[in-house]
């Protein structure tokens, strides 16, 4: 590293340490509308109310598990693979420890120093001049291809991270693929978002640069319940059977990397992620008869019940239904969880967004999901899963483009430690 | 009676009768998107009709099913032309061995347009041979090692080192092995099986596949051959509603609906092919005006083409049991 880049990181990182307490500044302000009562509030003021409050939430950065994974999903994300291009591996943990840094003051938020009026700002301002957490979380994962000869990082390789692999009708674009260093950024706010990869990789320039990226969004609740799944692109509810996330064995059985199982110890508390951009043929589904839809998802449409059923979260008794009569043996939520005692522990976490990124060159709408799964083993759970669905009917309306596997390390654990930093210990 | 009803009696007048070979001169009629009716039908309706359908969702078809029985001839009258086109595309596939022998490029070129073309013609009968198929016109996409997987191999092969600059020699064996699995085809297509589904089901999809695959250069990331390809999934989804003009007629107005947009989706193809002097232009060549006419016409068609495999549904479908009881 030169001595300007090494004065560029620490002088940044000292400016912004002095940074914090915007929790308290927004709080004063929706104390402030507090003070009048709903009634007396215009809908403006309410409304006004309602997004400072949600602006003024900070989720810590500092866990034994990093954010965003057990997080419920907010509104808004991105997800942007970087490629590390550090010269050597002092200047890759220095990188890796400032992405942390600076995702740990965003993620909390509050007022940045003002520098020299000749210097550029230390941060862009495009939140004004205090930023509102907003949620925020930032979630640091690394590829394989990280732990391959260049930072002699190779005998730290989580034991199970390997390259995403084709699966049978994937069509991956490699620029779209793969990756380094994942970071996964979700807030309320799609400024929150921008904002944050635009400090993140400003504060890693020239250590790690952007490869891929892509925004997603989360669709509404709508109902009729505030537990009803949300719908993803295809209309359906998705993440119904999702395991429970506040049932804390069970995400150590499924989730969570633990203690030996022949993995490094740095990786402990850890999780794989997976993260597949997957093409939604928008303008063909929507030629097809509703009934064939809900053959294929397994599902009703209207209220994500499986077929012959009312209720969102019903049991589907696939053992009362051998032969697929109500629902097929080829539904995409049969093959993707058979809900028998083999099977339990191939579960997964999916932590999905919608994207939309325009047209394609056909004229087509370029729409789909950013599949994002968390789990312990992906050989176990995600790719098993995914070749029992290499068969599904559905396949033929979806087209798998980009993505990777990752690994998310276990949380930084305080103000001087960073995600990652067990790697390099 | 329902807005349903009146809705599709107005969509068969409103579309009704004509030469289909040209939509030149004929008034563009717009077809009113359904969501309207949709609207408008209400539970009370739903009732009033006895349909079963729950939240005012529109009844299902009131139409006979057709019989299984009456696509045997259809659907024999297509393999006899598909057996047709396998053998014009033998004859490029032949074209193109001498081609490669002779190192001449575009001449080999030219020879695998001609025969990728021809099995475009065959539409309905793609995925219909499992392994074969994928030796005919298989995508590396799936395969672990992608482009440099042994087992691709084919049309698209053949694409890639073609477009690529690939030694002609290096091709030949791809091109020898491409015509023994079309005439290993040729010999099983008397035994292949279609069912009646899968056989509504292509004249729908071909033009599907086309879009999806093709015009968005997906399958041809090489050649950029997506407007001829576009063009001749419309060759092959004429042929297949040829068919099935006999058992078509008369239910629900599709089939005129259907000849309508197609017949404009031709003119387009053929005022593109006009204006880049009588050749397939690649998808990047179309200038934005001809893109638009182009996918926008497709669009059009396939959405018209939706309604085929619903209009001869050759059963009522089934209802579906009931679960026990919600759990929780």
């Amino acid at each position: 590293m030169s001595p300007l880049d090494r004065r560029q990181f620490v002088g940044r990182s000292l400016a912004l340490l002095g940074a914090g307490g915007l929790g308290a500044l927004a709080g004063a302000e929706a104390e402030r509308d507090g003070s009048a009562s709903a009634q007396s509030l215009s809908p403006a003021a309410l409304a006004r109310r309602a997004e400072q409050s949600s602006l003024a939430a900070a989720i810590p950065f500092d866990a034994v598990h990093q954010a965003g994974i057990l997080t419920p999903a907010p509104a808004q994300a991105t997800f942007a693979a970087l490629d590390a291009i550090a010269p050597d591996r002092q200047t890759l943990a220095e990188a890796l420890q400032q992405l942390s840094t600076r995702a740990r003051q965003l993620t909390q938020g509050g007022a940045y120093p003002r520098l020299e009026v000749d210097d550029p700002p230390a941060d862009s301002g495009v939140l004004g001049p205090i930023n509102a957490p907003d949620a925020l979380t930032v979630t640091i994962a690394f590829g394989g291809s990280l732990f391959d000869d260049r930072y002699g990082l190779a005998s730290h390789r989580p034991r199970r991270l390997t390259q995403m692999p084709n699966f049978p009708n994937d069509d991956l674009d490699p620029t779209r693929s793969h990756g380094d260093v994942l970071v996964q950024i979700c807030a309320g706010q799609r400024d929150t978002v921008v904002h944050t990869l635009r400090e993140l990789v400003r504060s890693v320039r020239g250590s790690l640069q952007q490869r891929w990226a892509i925004d997603g969004f989360s669709s509404a609740r709508r109902g009729p319940s505030p537990h009803n799944s949300p719908r993803n692109l295809f209309a359906f509810r998705d993440g119904t059977a999702n395991p429970d996330v506040s049932d804390s064995a069970l995400m150590n059985r499924l989730i969570w990397v633990q203690a030996g199982a022949g993995e490094p110890a740095w990786a402990t508390g850890g999780s794989y992620q997976v993260v597949r951009a997957i093409r939604m043929h928008a303008e063909f589904w929507d030629r097809v008869g509703l009934a064939e839809q809900e053959e294929m998802i397994g599902r009703r449409r209207d209220t994500g019940a499986p077929l012959g059923g009312t209720e969102e979260f019903q049991d589907p008794r696939y053992d009362l239904d051998p032969q697929g009569k109500r629902i097929p043996l080829t539904a995409h939520i049969r093959l993707a969880n058979p809900r028998t005692a083999p099977t339990a522990d191939q579960r997964i976490l999916r932590r999905g967004f919608n994207y939309h990124r325009g047209f394609d060159t056909a004229g087509q709408l370029d729409q789909g999901l950013v599949f994002v799964a968390f789990n312990q083993d992906i050989e176990r759970q995600f790719a098993t899963i995914q070749r029992r669905l290499s068969e599904e009917p559905m396949v033929d309306y979806i087209t798998p483009v980009g993505g990777g596997y990752f690994f998310a390390p276990p949380g930084s654990r305080g103000p001087t430690d960073w995600v990652g930093a067990g790697l390099f210990v | 009676m329902t807005c349903i009803s009146a809705f599709l009696a107005l969509t068969a007048l409103g579309v009704g009768g004509g030469d289909s070979s040209s939509a030149a001169g004929r008034t563009p009629r717009t077809t009113p998107h359904p969501i309207g009716a949709i609207q408008a039908y209400s539970e009370a309706d739903a009732k009033r009709n006895g349909a079963a359908g729950e939240g005012g969702a529109p009844p299902v078809t009131e139409l006979v099913p057709v019989s299984p029985a009456a696509f045997v001839e259809p659907i024999a009258r297509y393999k006899l032309y598909s057996a047709g086109q396998l053998q014009i595309m033998l004859g490029y596939i032949a074209h193109l061995r001498s081609a490669l022998q002779d190192r001449q490029p575009a001449a080999a070129r030219a020879a695998w347009r001609g025969a990728y073309e021809h099995w475009l013609h065959l539409g309905a009968v793609y995925g219909a041979f499992g392994a074969l198929n994928d030796g005919i016109d298989g995508a590396p996409g799936g395969l672990p090692s992608g482009v440099r997987d042994p087992r691709f191999t084919g049309l698209h092969r053949l694409e890639q080192g073609l477009w690529q600059g690939a030694r002609e020699t290096a091709l030949l064996g791809v091109a020898i092995r491409l015509g023994d699995d079309v005439r290993l085809l040729l010999r099983r297509l008397p035994s292949v099986q279609i069912t009646p589904l899968e056989y509504v089901t292509r004249a729908h999809e071909i033009l599907e596949d086309a879009q999806r695959d093709l015009l968005s250069g997906a399958d041809v990331p090489w050649s950029g051959e997506g407007v001829l390809a576009t063009a001749a999934g419309l060759e092959a989804t004429r042929e297949v509603l040829a068919t099935l003009r006999s058992l078509l007629d008369g239910r629900e107005g599709t089939i005129e609906t259907v000849e309508f947009s197609l017949a404009r989706l031709a003119d387009a193809l053929a005022a593109i092919r006009r204006e880049h002097d009588g050749h397939w232009p690649t998808a990047s060549q179309l200038s934005q005006r001809q893109s638009e006419l182009l996918n926008g016409t497709l669009g059009a068609a396939l959405e018209a083409l939706d309604a085929v495999p619903g209009t001869l549904e050759t059963r009522v479908p089934p209802s579906i049991p009931s679960l026990p009881s919600p759990s929780r």
